[in-house]
């Protein structure tokens, strides 16, 4: 084994394949993760996320390929013999234990003399702010304080690799927030490398260093959560990760990145986005970036349609529109409420943009 | 006419408050009324006549006996103790057999469970009583298992299973059985099984799992199962009747022939009573000492 730091990555998968008897859940999947990151695993459900994360773990057997932790290959052990730790979606809390004998489980599994038991025990539960609830049960505890057991429970192991299976599916949305941010508090902390499965767009991209997006087995789309956001390359990746507005273009000028829509508007983007000398594209543009302006106060931007708003509705931060267009069709617009003018349904507008707010999806 | 609007829907719901409050008492009542009836009235019949003294011709007149009870210490002292490690050994036999099948039939058996849990049902569609005939018939001197265990020399050329204790505790474990597997299965089906993985990945091996997760959790169903076996095998008599001999009579049998034969019913009353006391004791005692060996695990 390794130290960390030493560029061996945490977890190292070849090939990883996962067939069930009638569909693949993962298909021939290649991803190496670096020690100490804060890596997520998105996709919606059915797309080998969580089938990855226990081939991870050695609750699922690989149909074929390889599992490395730090550098040695791990695909034939059990789930007892891997340096791993795993919060469960359940958080699967013995219900007959206390808290402090939940949390100590793994280290008296390991033979640790009991002082050190309780000596780690101590520092964990005070880590999660549990500080004083060793001797409740499971039940007596809320959700979220659960949530908080069962990352300690794993967290006490000092384990190479943290696998969290959607650990904060079951909180509701305030306390959610809450425990994203305090996720990433422990994981700044405590330096392990965090394995987050999620079908939670916003909560990968709030906690998450790097986030492979999962679609049919495969990663569609990996990188910084700002990287996919703005560039999401696919259909998929782009309407999975928050909203998009997508139009189809015929490429006139790869050089200066012209682009036509179907009725002959121009519409510019960032040449060196233009790849692989494709002549028809899909362009897209993120709501947020979309400009709203009367039509006789014309806009800056070099791409503009005109449109009628159909929808307007007001979320207290931003308004949100629905524009319809005769070129692209019906455009959805989020302004931010600065005090501008406000439109209303029916209002004739012109929707703008920046080339540099484009990317292309195939 | 302002108050008479707002007092009427007010009385109203109070009346349907109090209706509803009285709905637990009268769903109670028809089981409460058959306990009364046909529990708490003989036993406190059974009571009163094993305290009683006489005889049959003379009649049986209520005289504090006390003495009756020292039966059951002394003269039956041999049955009743017989009938307590028969009863001991039967339950712990069905434990040792049932719990493993209780587990697979709980983790192992997958879409065919409906068919096992059939399966362990399908001996109480044959009565009770034609069961244990049966095993007299497969136990007998010239039947195949007695004449089997003789030619591989297991069994001695003169030995015998039928009329012997074994076959007391046999026919006791395997008319038990199914009591002893259902709770268990009850209680092994509701884990969660996310709890065994949680164990793996907290460096449990199958076995660490089993004997720190699994039996903990199975124990109410342990419990359950052992007190409907050890209860009705304590108070038995038909199975020495039908695979016993004298020798191998258990205090049911005395009870059984106080009150049918030798027509003593003070006596029959009181070994009956008694037995009743000895038994619930020893389950309260058992109860509590497994029940809180489960909480501070």
């Amino acid at each position: 084994m390794t130290s960390p730091g030493s560029g061996v990555p945490a977890v190292e998968l070849v090939s990883l394949t996962k067939e069930f008897a009638d569909f693949v859940a993962v298909k021939e999947l290649d991803l190496a993760i670096d020690d100490g990151h804060f890596f997520a695993l998105l996709g919606p459900s059915g797309c080998g996320k969580t089938t990855t994360l226990r081939m991870i773990g050695g609750f699922e057997e690989p149909s074929s390929g390889i599992v490395r932790l730090h550098g040695e290959d791990v695909t034939g052990l059990k789930p007892y013999r891997r340096p791993v730790n795993t919060v469960f979606q359940s958080y699967a809390l013995f219900p007959h234990l206390t808290i402090h004998e939940n949390v100590a489980f793994g280290l008296r599994r390991q033979k640790i003399d009991p002082g050190e038991v309780n000596r780690r025990v101590g520092e964990v539960l005070e880590l999660v702010q549990l500080t004083g609830r060793g001797r409740q049960r499971p039940r007596q505890l809320s959700g979220g304080q659960q949530q908080r057991v069962a990352l300690a429970r794993a967290l006490v192991n000092h384990p190479r690799v943290l696998l969290l299976d959607e650990p904060l599916g079951a909180l509701d949305l305030k306390l959610r927030k809450e425990m994203q941010i305090e996720l990433k508090r422990i994981q700044q902390e405590v330096g392990i490398t965090f394995i987050h499965v999620t079908h939670d767009q916003e909560e990968a991209m709030t906690m998450a260093d790097t986030i492979a997006v999962m679609h049919g087995g495969t990663i569609e789309r990996m990188g910084h959560p700002d990287e996919i956001y703005e560039d999401p390359r696919t259909t998929f990746v782009a309407g999975f990760l928050g909203a998009s507005n997508l139009m189809d273009a015929r490429v006139i000028s790869p050089e200066q990145g012209k682009l036509v829509l179907g009725d002959g508007t121009p519409v510019w983007i960032e040449p060196s986005r233009l790849m692989n000398g494709a002549t028809t594209v899909s362009v897209g543009v993120r709501p947020e970036k979309l400009h709203l302006s009367a039509p006789d106060s014309p806009l800056e931007t070099p791409n503009r349609v005109p449109g009628t708003v159909t929808d307007a509705s007001f979320t207290g931060a931003s308004t949100q529109y629905l524009v319809d267009t005769q070129q692209i069709g019906e455009v959805a617009v989020t302004i931010q409420n600065l005090g501008d003018r406000r439109f209303r349904a029916n209002d004739q507008v012109t929707v703008g943009w920046y080339p540099e707010h484009c990317f292309l999806v195939t | 006419m302002t108050a008479a609007t707002v007092s009427g829907p007010a009385v109203s719901a109070a009346s349907a408050a109090r209706r509803r409050r009285r709905i637990p008492y009268l769903l109670l009542l028809p089981g409460m009324a058959w306990l009364l009836l046909f529990f708490f009235l003989p036993l406190a019949q059974l009571v009163v006549t094993s305290l009683e003294e006489g005889s049959l011709e003379a009649g049986f007149n209520f005289a504090w006996a006390w003495d009756n009870y020292g039966a059951l210490f002394t003269t039956y002292r041999g049955q009743f103790l017989r009938s307590l490690v028969f009863a001991g050994i039967a339950t712990l036999l069905s434990l040792l057999i049932g719990y493993p099948l209780a587990y697979a039939i709980a983790f192992r058996t997958g879409r065919y469970k409906p068919l096992f849990l059939v399966l362990l049902l399908m001996p109480f569609l044959v009565p009770f009583l034609l069961r244990t005939l049966a095993w007299r018939i497969i136990l007998a001197d010239e039947g195949l298992v007695v004449t089997t265990l003789q030619s591989i020399g297991i069994l001695g050329s003169s030995g015998r299973v039928l009329a012997t204790p074994m076959a007391v505790v046999a026919g006791l474990t395997y008319n038990l059985m199914p009591f002893m597997v259902l709770p268990i299965y009850v209680a092994l089906e509701k884990m969660d099984k996310a709890l065994l993985e949680a164990s793996a990945d907290l460096y449990g091996s199958p076995f660490v799992s089993f004997w720190k997760v699994t039996w903990p959790l199975s124990l109410p169903g342990v419990i359950s199962g052992t007190l409907l076996t050890f209860i009705p095998a304590a108070g038995d008599y038909v199975e020495v009747e039908l695979l016993g001999n004298p020798q191998s009579a258990m205090v049911g049998n005395v009870i059984e022939s106080k009150f049918l034969n030798v027509i003593d019913y003070p006596a029959a009353a009181a070994l009956s009573v008694g037995l009743m006391v000895v038994v619930v004791f020893l389950v309260v005692f058992y109860v509590r000492r497994v029940g809180t060996e489960e909480l501070v695990t």
